[in-house]
């Protein structure tokens, strides 16, 4: 190119990027308006006269849930900045000691949280999802029908132990190989795209509610009822010990009783194009024969996972869930089966730091009795409705979950409202743990949106789905599954001696 | 955290980098979604190159796959595992249908080199990639996948870049944000590269070739800019030209009258010619939507406000681009 050109183009273009210079500052505050919003909300309320029946301590974090809550949904800074300025906030604007806050921060749940995404990083390391997926289609056969409930059972059966963002990378490949064996255009396999990606997505969705490590937000459920109501002096507390095995009992069958409405769900909304997959299903048995038998190193993984299994299930009582969790990380890399790098690459280290901070607020909530106001206050508006109690305000209580599930992670979610609903619970005399495990369990009905469940985020990026295919066929899951877990709530809990 | 972009990204250019600008080139953006509209936009682009040297840059922005939706792992790790399936991209498959569109329509030839690129972005496992393709003559059509925090600061990035001259998108995008919720308060991103971008937007809504241009001007600066911009983009793709004015009451239709009147010799003046011309009068916004179905596009020069005065006011320009039935281009 010649000198006299470039300077040309130069002197062309010197006023467009002078304009956007001048624009960059009002971008920075456009972009960042609900940042700011929130602050200003946040001034509002710590300048307002006191409600009655809260102190000045209970106002401040109160303030600042709302506040964290803004940018939960809004996202103006990057989530993990949210849980500094929450740290930042407990030490200086409630003027509590730095040593007390940094405690607060670690605890087993957070520890539980952590443990999980290294093994979940681990097994997704370990290849196995050709085998399952082989495996999984050697049981179904090559019905449409058959395969979809098939993914659904076994991805659910999965993700219940090892966490639905796991087991939803795992198989991704396995429904999209499927969907792209049986035809190159996309718009000819749109419905199967989406009964098989959905098979996937809310089966892990709705086992992921099974059991403890199913998924963060039943890690900080677990926390918050040991935190808010166990006493080492009152034997009567020691059922708000809730362990691996007890999580299961409640929840588990809820999660086995939803399968076959899945796949009737889905089969119903996307009538998929073709009935049967037996091209798909022949081209992939010869990719996965490539693969040979099971090596050593496959068997050595499913030991240790299986070791780690038997150890929260048998051993978390004394040894805390998050120890045995952190155990079986530390095995699989002794084992050398995964590389710290991965792991570490792996593992987004700031929702650790999210979540331990939200946790951290959430105690702090009970403790200030700002919790406890906001429930009363909310249950006196359920009140003249005739929601402040039994089943009544159970679907009170999950109808928000839901709601503030949609908007944000869930784990996020459990985190904000499990303060208020426990307290709600003591309030209305209602048991607390029933309305802990609706709320936990409802937080996994984020069927409408993209964000709402880590599963329907890693589907939802194969690029095969539409924003609104979730909500075409969400509101039924969510309907599904609402009336199945009150169905639980009436009859199948209270056996259990809730 | 890792899953942003660095801030840093597109200070240190390439030497060399094909998308630079180097010569005096007309460069055209499209935004490719895969929907039907995108494709009519890039047919558009093909028609306004034919006749010109013209690069046409297709553009799929893929948002940045986050972690902290997906409870704390991050989606690399889904990703990766997709890769060594052999999965492609998302993207791909529209960015090459776009090409192929090129190709049946003769606009690309089967003989034209082909060269990939690819650029590593920090906190995603696969980065950009692009694929260029260039003709004997020197025309260039680029192929982009982008990889970026959101949809419409990708588009403004690629800008950065290429230095376009013109970007052309969709008005209703299939890029819609992710979090259905989000949208009630997030403008469109059409609406937003309309808004931020520094280069002409021609936002695409039902666009057909073939009905001209109908170029919108008050006598101002800005608008006998956009008026001669745009005859010198529609003289090239032998669109046929109208002008208009809107007067805002019955006093001033002689003032309208004379405005088109001028810039109709000022485009004479340039060997440009002029179908015909009219003024209305009433509400500019409405007037001129109402007016436009009739012609492939309608073209206005951005009233040049602050943020501030668009947050409250908003443009002309604005408003048109939100409620009018057909394609609107945006000159800068």
């Amino acid at each position: 190119m010649s000198p006299s050109s470039v300077r040309k183009r130069a002197a062309k273009l010197a006023k467009p990027i002078a304009a956007l210079k001048q624009r960059g500052s009002y971008i920075y505050f456009w972009e960042k308006r609900w940042f700011f919003i929130a602050l200003a909300v946040g001034f509002g309320m710590l300048s307002m006269p006191l409600p009655d029946g809260l102190s000045q301590q209970a106002m401040s974090i109160l303030t600042m849930s709302v506040v964290a809550t803004i940018l939960f949904v809004t996202e103006p800074v990057p989530l993990p900045t949210v849980a500094l300025l929450i740290i930042i906030g407990q030490v200086m604007i409630m003027g509590i000691d730095s040593k007390i806050v940094a405690r607060s921060l670690m605890s087993d749940s957070v520890l539980f949280i952590m443990g999980s995404l290294m093994l979940a990083v681990a097994v997704v390391k370990q290849k196995l999802d050709t085998r399952i997926a082989w495996l999984l289609v050697k049981m179904t056969g090559t019905k449409t029908s058959r395969i979809a409930f098939g993914i659904s059972l076994v991805s659910g059966v999965l993700a219940s132990f090892v966490g639905e963002h796991t087991v939803a990378a795992m198989m991704l490949p396995v429904g999209i190989t499927l969907i792209q064996l049986t035809s190159d255009d996309p718009r000819k396999v749109r419905n199967l795209a989406a009964v098989l990606l959905f098979s996937i997505s809310y089966g892990c969705s709705i086992a992921g509610i099974g059991t403890p490590s199913g998924g963060a937000r039943n890690a900080i459920m677990i926390g918050y009822w040991k935190e808010f109501f166990y006493d080492p002096s009152n034997p009567d507390t020691f059922k708000y010990l809730v362990d691996y095995l007890k999580w299961m009992m409640y929840a588990y069958p809820m999660f086995l009783l939803q399968v076959p409405f899945v796949t009737l769900i889905l089969l119903i909304t996307f009538r998929p194009e073709y009935r049967d997959l037996s091209r798909a299903v022949v081209k992939l048995r010869a990719k996965v024969e490539k693969l040979g038998p099971m090596k050593s190193a496959d068997w050595v993984a499913i030991f240790i996972f299986f070791l780690v299994l038997l150890g929260w299930i048998f051993l978390s009582a004394g040894y805390g869930m998050g120890t045995i969790a952190i155990l079986g990380a530390a095995a699989f890399l002794v084992a050398g089966l995964v590389d710290w790098p991965d792991v570490n690459s792996g593992v987004n280290w700031g929702v650790v730091l999210l979540y331990a901070a939200a946790i951290s607020m959430g105690i702090q909530m009970k403790d200030t009795g700002a919790a406890a106001w906001v429930a009363e206050n909310f249950l006196a508006m359920l009140s003249p409705v005739g929601l402040d109690k039994g089943i009544g305000l159970w679907a009170a209580v999950s109808v928000l979950t839901t709601g503030v599930t949609n908007t944000m992670s869930n784990g996020a979610a459990v985190a904000v409202l499990g303060p208020i609903v426990l307290n709600l619970a003591t309030a209305a005399g209602e048991s607390p743990i029933v309305i802990g495990f609706i709320t936990a369990v409802s937080s996994a009905f984020a069927y409408l949106t993209v964000v709402g469940t880590p599963a329907c985020t890693i589907v939802y990026a194969s690029g095969y789905l539409k924003t609104t295919d979730f909500l075409t066929v969400g509101w039924k899951m969510a309907v599904m599954s609402t009336i199945i877990m009150l169905a639980a709530a009436a009859v199948y809990w209270p056996m259990l001696g809730a | 955290m890792n899953d942003d972009v660095t801030e840093t990204e597109p200070a240190e250019p390439e030497i060399n980098d094909p998308e630079k600008p180097s010569n005096e080139r007309f460069r055209i953006m499209v935004c490719i979604d895969g929907s039907e509209e995108s494709y009519r936009g890039l047919k558009y682009a093909a028609k306004i190159g034919q006749a010109q040297e013209t690069d046409i840059v297709l553009c799929y922005v893929r948002p940045i796959d986050q972690g902290l939706n997906t409870d704390g792992m991050n989606m690399s790790i889904a990703r990766g595992n997709m890769l060594e399936w052999g999965i492609e991209l998302p993207g791909i498959k529209y960015l090459k249908q776009g090409r192929d569109l090129l190709l049946a329509s003769g606009y690309m030839g089967d003989d034209w080199d082909e060269e990939a690129f690819h650029t590593d972005i920090a906190g995603s496992s696969t980065g950009d990639n692009k694929i260029e393709y260039t003709s004997a003559s020197g025309k260039k059509i680029v192929l982009k996948l982008k990889v970026a925090r959101d949809v419409a600061s990708g588009i403004l990035d690629q800008w950065e870049l290429g230095h376009y001259d013109l970007i052309i998108i969709g008005a209703s995008s299939n890029w819609a944000s992710s979090n259905t919720f989000k949208n009630f308060f997030d403008p469109a991103i059409a609406e937003k590269i309309a808004i931020h971008a520094p280069c002409s937007v021609l936002v695409a809504r039902e666009l057909e070739t073939g009905h001209g241009h109908l170029i919108c001007t008050d006598g101002s600066e800005a608008a006998n800019f956009a008026v001669k911009k745009d005859a010198y983009i529609a003289s090239h793709c032998q669109c046929p030209i109208t002008l208009m004015s809107v007067a805002l009451d019955v006093e001033s239709e002689e003032a309208a009258r004379k405005t088109v009147a001028d810039a109709k010799a000022m485009l004479n003046d340039m060997g440009v010619e002029v179908k015909e011309t009219f003024i209305r009068t009433g509400d500019p916004v409405t007037e001129i939507i109402e007016s436009g179905p009739d012609y492939s596009l309608i073209v206005m020069a951005d009233s040049g406000k602050t943020g501030l005065e668009r947050f409250f006011g908003g443009s002309v320009a604005l408003k048109v681009i939100q409620n009018a039935y057909n394609s609107v281009m945006i000159v800068r």
